[in-house]
């Protein structure tokens, strides 16, 4: 009977696999992964087996392979993932793990013995969430790998990113996962080799595209959802049932179960987007998919077409709340639906965010690790304009009559407010960034300049970098030197010359130097141009009445400087109390510039960057200087003010 | 009242503005403040930004507690004029009553704010504290707690006719006993409950109405030329006066009520 059953198991992947989503593949898929698997809500764990293919796409001989072991960063307070402190166990229940319990090949070796965890992006002896195996036999180019591995995974408590609170699940990097085996060239590199990082407080997207078949097992009452399309549900009879999903060309599974999700369905074009939400955020289901499609078109127009025909929303209740705002390509989480004021988009703009990692991390497998700034930075820059274009006339984030907030706004804050923006540059790995700089430098100050970038170049341009980038790197590994290599050929296309051979000029500064933007008006004179008088050489200049005409001409000069490290080419635009206005055009490289006109008019105001496009510049009030300043809003505000601490008073008074 | 409320906001209100103007100094920027505060330029302004919001908070608890007292000082006036003086008070003598009460007034205005605190603490925080603590950090369900605020309001009327009955005794008196006078305050509520409750009732509801509409009316208000700001200000000090005369009509539908009473 046993043996039935193992054939049975043996073969469950292969009927699964009948049913495939797509007629030709995406991507290379030189990954998959066969799981069956059972969840013990008791234990709070994930048993099973999986089947765990690699094929070689290099060309030499490969001796050893390297696995995520991720669930290990819950497994004690030294890994480098909780050994800052950021996350404590709930009890001694609380830690979480992934054993495996047995590993063969596909020649039946035994590969326990020749399993030993490393830590390449620290050191730490403790760290236990990157497993290399050295391999009996090698892999030779073009041939697979094959491996068997029984497993355990313990879901850890509280919730980050994964794991469990009472009766919630949910579970992301739950099983023995393969790193990536990058070629020489592949993203810069040098020498072949595996690209398998340690799991980061603020990192843990790096790998391959694969096919997942993947069944789990669990009490009925679960509701449950996946980053795959469902196959086959199966009651067992014995109050429990059993889910069968299949994904495709996705970087990696995770799924959800909870008891308590409700579950509404939306159709855009051709793909099925699910919402499962809690009683609270299904109120608002609309407010979701109304973001998610949002999201779909802007991107669908204007980077590329998402491929796949399903999508997962899911919304977690405030017991699951630490999975909130994560991304699994085909299904990412959300946060805060029906919990906050509907003016507040804090929602919407997580979906917006969280949607967009599809592209970018999902179908452009940038290298969050080594390059947040490409997953991270790049999909805020989409999220702001995303969300800025959707709600409150530019205003996304609230606009209300008396206050009023721009998403973009929200982010160029979070960077030009921040005193450490010089630390460091934006090109590091994820656990490297200095003095919690990592959220401001990897989010924020790559949107600002990337908002930047837009204003120099046009939407237009940059929204045709982001097609170009979809198109040469879809379904593969890009780098940041890969995306500035896209940038170069498309401004050079379209814009040809004008701002030099290529853009390194400008990566240079903003993603691989510190230093800030901040342009400044300094001031503008008119002076009144005189007639000749005085001594010279104890003579007096006579008085001519015919120089009179020179005291009706002025000598006009707008004064600017350039305050910060960064140079880029600015304009100014000029006003003169005649109503004539005249745009200048500064390459922005000197230290100041004076800009001067002579004639019968006079500058009465000023400023740089009229049309607010370089984002970068740190501040914004120094950018303009008017003659007669107008503090009507400075009135309008301590008008308020009185009145308000006038009812206040009388409130409180009984 | 009004006059002496305006200027002793003012003297903290005219130094933030001219603050925040320095702030701007030359810059265009303030213009993207005409359609009403844009946050983004929050970041720009710098460290400026926190110390205007700092200053604003501390004036602002200062303006308060400096109000409170000027505000008890006034009411000892006010319950002299609606007690013993309806056919009028000469600013002389409005100003003595309302030093002679001042003591007591304070101490039953106290009294009373810690009675408040503690019945909304009981009232309010108890059952959003119990359902957060049920709901494991979720916000409590707003409909549940309606009825609790619902209930706090209700309950209020009774508060507010002790205190205004309490000082009505101490005008009618001339005693300085605060808690004697609470206790008349109680009793004399007792006395005529239902109508005093009812009509301070009706009061508080006009009163809250008013302050809620007043408020939504400054804060949905974005006037952007000097003379619309100024006919706002105008607007804004009108609906000041209006709502000291309502709290002054509380004062006074009170007072009237206890007249004849023993207590």
């Amino acid at each position: 009977m046993k043996r039935y059953l193992f054939l049975l198991l043996l073969s469950l992947p292969a009927m699964i696999s009948a049913q495939t989503i797509f007629d030709r593949p995406l991507s290379d898929r030189i990954t998959g992964y066969d799981i069956t698997s059972i969840l013990d809500p008791v234990r709070h764990t994930v048993t099973g087996e999986m089947t765990a293919w690699w094929v070689n796409k290099s060309d030499k001989p490969v001796n050893d392979a390297m696995l995520h072991m991720y669930l290990n960063a819950f497994s004690s307070n030294k890994s480098s993932f909780a050994s800052d402190g950021q996350w404590s166990p709930a009890g001694d229940e609380g830690w979480g793990y992934v054993m495996i319990k047995s590993i063969v090949d596909g020649h039946a070796n035994d590969l326990k013995n020749a399993m030993r965890f490393v830590s390449p992006d620290d050191g730490n002896i403790y760290d236990r969430t990157v497993l290399q195996i050295t391999l009996p036999v090698p892999v030779m180019p073009g041939d697979t790998l094959k491996l068997r591995i029984v497993y355990e995974s313990k879901l850890p408590s509280p919730i980050i990113r994964t794991g469990y609170n009472e009766d919630f699940y949910f579970i992301g990097q739950w099983f023995p996962k393969f790193g990536v085996y990058e070629t020489a060239g592949m993203r810069q590199r040098e020498a072949d080799g595996w690209n398998c990082h340690q799991f980061h407080p603020h990192s843990e997207f790096y790998s391959d595209y694969s096919v997942y078949n993947v069944s789990v097992t669990m009490p009925v009452e679960f509701v449950v959802s996946s980053g795959g399309i469902l196959i086959e549900e199966t009651d067992n009879g014995d109050s429990t049932k059993t889910i069968k999903w299949r994904a495709e060309d996705i970087v990696d599974f995770a799924w959800t179960a909870w008891p308590g999700y409700q579950v509404a369905k939306k159709k855009w074009r051709g793909v099925d987007i699910t919402l499962l939400t809690s009683e609270k955020g299904f109120k608002v289901a609309d407010n979701q998919f109304t973001a998610a499609i949002n999201a779909l078109e802007y991107l669908d127009a204007r980077v590329g077409p998402y491929p796949w025909p399903h999508l997962t929303v899911v919304d977690p209740p405030v017991t699951g709340s630490g999975a909130g705002g994560m991304e699994y390509t085909t299904l990412f989480t959300s946060a805060g639906g029906g919990m906050v004021p509907s003016f507040l988009k804090m929602s919407e703009s997580v979906t917006v965010h969280e949607f967009g990692h599809a592209y970018f991390m999902g179908i452009l497998a940038s290298n969050e690790f080594e390059e947040p700034w490409l997953d991270e930075g790049v999909n805020s820059y989409w999220e702001q304009r995303i969300v800025d274009a959707s709600y409150g006339d530019g205003y996304g984030c609230f606009n209300l009559p008396f206050l009023k907030l721009s998403d973009s706004d929200q982010g160029r804050t979070s960077y030009i407010s921040n005193p450490s923006k010089q630390s460091a540059t934006n090109d590091l790995p994820s656990w490297m960034y200095p003095h919690d700089t990592y959220d401001m430098m990897s989010y924020s100050k790559t949107a600002v300049w990337l908002h930047t970038l837009e204003g120099l170049i046009g939407t237009q341009t940059m929204d045709n970098i982001f097609r170009e980038y979809y198109r040469r790197w879809a379904f593969r590994h890009p780098s940041g030197r890969d995306f500035i290599a896209v940038v170069n050929d498309v401004v050079k296309n379209e814009l040809g010359d004008r701002y030099g051979e290529n853009m390194n000029w400008y990566f240079d500064q903003v993603l691989y130097g510190n230093e800030i933007c901040d342009y400044r008006l300094s001031g503008i004179k008119n002076h009144k141009i005189r007639s000749y008088s005085g001594i010279v050489d104890g003579d007096s200049v006579t008085f001519k009445r015919s120089d009179r005409s020179g005291d009706t001409t002025y000598l006009s000069t707008v004064s600017i400087e350039r305050a910060g490290g960064i140079m880029l080419p600015v304009k100014v635009l000029v006003h003169f109390d005649n109503g004539d206005e005249k745009t200048e055009e500064w390459d922005g490289k000197a230290r100041y510039k004076d800009f001067e006109y002579t004639g019968t008019r006079q500058v009465t105001w000023a400023k740089i960057d009229p049309f607010d496009e370089i984002d970068l510049d740190v501040n914004r009030i120094n950018n303009s200087w008017t003659e007669n300043p107008r503090f009507t809003a400075a009135r309008r505000m301590t008008d308020k003010f009185v009145y308000l601490m006038q009812m206040m008073i009388s409130i409180l008074t009984i | 009242m009004w006059i002496i409320t305006l200027v002793m906001i003012m003297l903290v209100a005219l130094p933030l503005k001219s603050s925040f103007k320095s702030v701007f100094d030359h810059s265009m920027a303030m213009e993207k403040l005409s359609g009403g505060f844009d946050a983004g330029l929050a970041g720009d302004m710098g460290k400026s930004f926190g110390q205007l919001m700092s200053s604003a908070s501390t004036g602002g608890l200062l303006l308060v507690m400096a109000g409170f007292l000027l505000y008890t000082f006034f009411a000892g006036g006010l319950f002299t004029r609606f007690t013993t003086a309806w056919g009028g008070l000469k600013p002389t003598a409005f100003m003595k009553a309302s030093t002679q009460n001042f003591v007591p007034f304070l101490k039953i205005a106290l009294l009373m704010c810690l009675i408040i605190f503690f019945y909304t603490s009981l009232i309010i925080g108890l059952p959003a504290g119990i359902m957060l603590a049920v709901s494991e950090g979720s916000i409590p369900q707003t409909g549940l707690m309606i009825i609790f605020y619902v209930i706090w309001v209700l309950g209020l009327p009774v508060w507010l006719s002790v205190a205004d009955y309490s000082r009505r005794w101490i005008a009618a008196t001339g005693s300085r006993l605060a808690f004697r006078a609470l206790g008349a305050g109680f009793r004399a509520l007792g006395k005529r409950f239902w109508l005093s409750y009812f009509t301070v009732l009706v009061i508080l509801i006009l009163n809250v109405m008013f302050v809620c509409g007043s408020m939504w009316f400054t804060a949905w208000s974005v006037p952007q030329k000097g003379l619309m700001i100024f006919l706002f200000f105008l607007a804004t000090q009108l609906l000041f006066l209006v709502r000291l005369f309502m709290k002054a009509w509380r004062y006074a539908t009170v007072s009237q009520l206890a007249a004849g009473l023993k207590v």
